[in-house]
């Protein structure tokens, strides 16, 4: 298994940084997520320690139930831990309260759902000016932004349609203008292209491969082996554990799957 | 998040449930225009009473038989005034202007072949004065008549009218209980005092009346149904209030209880404003409770949004809506409805008030402390009655409102 060019730094950082060893965005250690307890108790994580820097392109795979939401939800701090440690660019999350999450989640963060999630009677400019909102940003400023952003998911032309008045790929890339208008230092997607077909998932990847091109940290949620393919490390995960962090792309057909 | 946006935000949303929306604020615009209205018509009555009272005359004070004590205890008022206290309080009352003494029976009145029922008042000449009264045609009783036992009467208005059609009544003759009296006058059209209608009234000496119609029914003399009294000036009312009583009490020999009441005119204003305020907080208090009904409709309709918008809820925390942010959101919902609701009602209240202003004689107000009151109480009811809802709509758990579908 290789591990891939994990101290490398990217292409898009300028020279200066080529000496620098990319900072730490992820550093999850020996997380457990317990649901339940006594006869119920489910362990959907146990133990886990992750590492994930900054400019990384990841793919997390793994067999249903094998607790890779369980794992987003807790990177996305939409989800408290049962143990362990969890620092987020630095910071530990672990000890922070709700407020301060809330904060973390507006700033820090960008989740891509597999079900879009938009607000449906808004427009698609409403959708992504909705994070700044949280932000306190003023709203010619909020405007301008979540037009910027709706351009780089080649969106410009339906900045005032509806979420009904869009087909799925074009509300996903909507949802990824949201996960990406406040400037995140990562961005997270939970099966992003499950409701997808082969060419709208592709759009998706050219977004993703663009948006990691230009120094934002993915990590995302497959099943679908092609997908993970236009990643730069797959992460395997196996019953709540990691049992593979460092897979490379062209491996992955080498990989055995529970 | 700044105010301006959550409510401009919450109007989207509520106007993007239109209908379900307005039948929320029903329940706050029934209550508020209700309140208003209440109000508004209550104080309007109680203007009515005092207007009322102040057309009895100026400086007025009442002496009536028994007293309120015995008056709840017995059902038979005792007859204790009589003729004789009236002259006794004109002629040795200092502080005291005019006394007319009134005694009533109804009688069967008819003239030729027309009869009809009404009530004789038995008085003497200083009722027009105490009572403000006037007369219109011929005249009003002398002092002679009530010393001769004439059977004179003077008609009211209305009466003359039944009986007479267009004909001067003057000098014509009436039997009365079968006692044949010559028409003297007849009054100026005066309306009904405390829903007393006088003009439907027909004035004669109190002498004639005690003697030929009810007959001697006291040892002590002709009695009276009551004695109204004008005092010399609104300050000397307390006086002869006073002096009334001292003298009555020597004049009936008492050591105990009154066996009379001296009531003032502001004493029977006050007990009017009593009565009349007791119903506007009353009226008050089941629109109260209209708007606490409207509230709780607030709470049940936000509480089945919460549930609804639970994945809309589950987003915005997913994208860095704190719990205070969802909490500012749906209460901001909740004083909306209400609010709107509120002033909607308040128009609503105005306009019932206006119209009940017109057709009724009520000399309505448009209270600015009611309004005002129920804008504030209906914005408070929505505070209140939204916590609850917005307090669990905050405390939703991101992932699980993300998955709920
Ligand atoms: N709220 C919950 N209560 C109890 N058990 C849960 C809960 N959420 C997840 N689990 C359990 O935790 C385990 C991991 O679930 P998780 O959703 O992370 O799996 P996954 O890898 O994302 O699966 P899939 O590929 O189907 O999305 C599963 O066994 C699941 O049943
Ligand atoms: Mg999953």
């Amino acid at each position: 298994m290789t591990y891939h060019q994990p101290d490398n730094p990217l292409k898009t950082q300028n020279s200066k940084l080529k000496t620098i060893p990319n900072p730490v965005i992820i550093r999850l250690e020996e997380i457990s997520k317990i649901y339940g307890s006594g006869n119920t108790e489910v362990r959907a994580l146990s133990e886990v320690s992750l590492l994930v820097k900054q400019g990384e392109y990841c793919a997390i795979m793994g067999a249903s139930g094998s607790g890779k939401s369980t794992a987003m939800n807790v990177i996305g701090c939409l989800d408290r831990p049962t143990s362990g440690r969890y620092y987020l660019d630095g910071q530990d999350v672990a000890q922070m309260d709700e407020q301060a999450l809330a904060h973390i989640r507006n700033r820090k963060i960008g989740f891509v759902f597999q079900q879009f999630h938009l607000l449906p009677q808004v427009s698609a400019l409403e959708n992504v000016m909705l994070p700044m909102v949280y932000a306190s940003i003023p709203l010619p400023e909020r405007r301008r932004r979540a037009t910027t952003a709706l351009q780089r998911v080649g969106l410009e032309h339906r900045l005032h349609n509806k979420p009904s008045e869009l087909s799925g790929g074009q509300q996903q890339r909507v949802a990824i203008a949201r996960a990406i208008v406040n400037q995140p230092v990562l961005l997270l997607a939970d099966e992003p292209t499950g409701a997808l077909d082969s060419r709208t998932t592709q759009e998706i990847l050219h977004i993703f491969a663009e948006l990691n091109t230009s120094g934002m940290t993915v990590v995302m949620v497959t099943h679908e082996a092609e997908v993970a393919r236009c990643t730069h490390r797959i992460i395997l995960f196996r019953d709540g554990q990691v049992v593979e962090p460092y897979l490379a792309p062209e491996n992955l057909s080498h990989a055995i799957f529970a | 998040m700044n105010l301006a946006e959550s409510v401009k935000m919450a109007v989207a949303t509520l106007a993007a449930n239109r209908l379900r929306s307005s039948l929320t604020m029903l329940g706050m615009i029934i209550g508020n225009a209700s309140v208003i209205a209440m109000i508004g018509i209550g104080e309007g009555a109680q203007k009515l009473a005092a207007e009322q009272f102040e057309s009895l005359g100026p400086n007025v004070l009442f002496v009536a038989p028994g007293n309120s004590e015995a008056r709840g205890t017995t059902t038979d008022v005792p007859k204790t005034l009589v003729l004789a206290d009236a002259e006794a309080i004109a002629a040795q009352v200092p502080s005291v202007k005019d006394v007319t003494p009134q005694v009533v029976s109804r009688q069967l009145v008819t003239y030729r072949n027309r009869s009809t029922n009404a009530s004789i008042l038995g008085t003497n000449p200083e009722f027009l004065i105490v009572r403000s009264f006037d007369v219109a045609q011929g005249r009003f009783l002398s002092d002679l008549d009530l010393k001769r036992n004439d059977r004179v009467v003077t008609l009211g208005a209305e009466l003359a009218t039944r009986l007479f059609g267009n004909k001067n009544p003057v000098g014509q003759p009436v039997r009365i209980k079968d006692v044949s009296f010559q028409v003297i006058g007849v009054m100026a059209a005066k309306g009904s005092v405390l829903g007393t209608n006088y003009d439907d009234y027909a004035f004669a000496p109190a002498t004639t009346v005690a003697n030929r119609l009810i007959g001697q029914t006291s040892p002590y003399g002709i009695e009276v149904a009551f004695i109204s009294v004008s005092a010399k000036d609104a300050a000397s009312v307390d006086a002869a209030q006073f002096q009334i009583t001292n003298l009555l009490r020597l004049r009936h020999r008492i050591t105990g209880e009154d066996d009379f009441t001296v009531r003032s005119q502001q004493d029977i204003l006050t007990l009017v404003n009593t009565v009349t305020s007791a119903l506007t907080i009353m009226l008050a208090a089941i629109a109260g409770i209209s708007l606490l009904v409207g509230g709780i409709g607030i709470m049940n309709i936000m509480l089945v949004s919460v549930t609804e918008r639970t994945q809309e809820i589950g987003l915005r925390k997913a994208i860095g809506a704190s719990q205070s942010d969802i909490l500012i959101q749906f209460m901001i919902e909740a004083v909306i409805l209400s609010a709107a609701g509120g002033a909607i009602g308040t128009v609503i209240g105005i306009g019932g008030v206006l119209l009940a202003g017109a057709a009724t004689p009520l000399q309505t107000t448009i209270s600015p402390v009611a309004i005002a009151l129920a804008v504030s109480v209906s914005g408070g009811i929505g505070l209140f009655f939204g916590v609850v809802p917005a307090r669990q709509a905050a405390k939703l758990d991101p992932i699980v409102a993300l998955r709920s579908t």
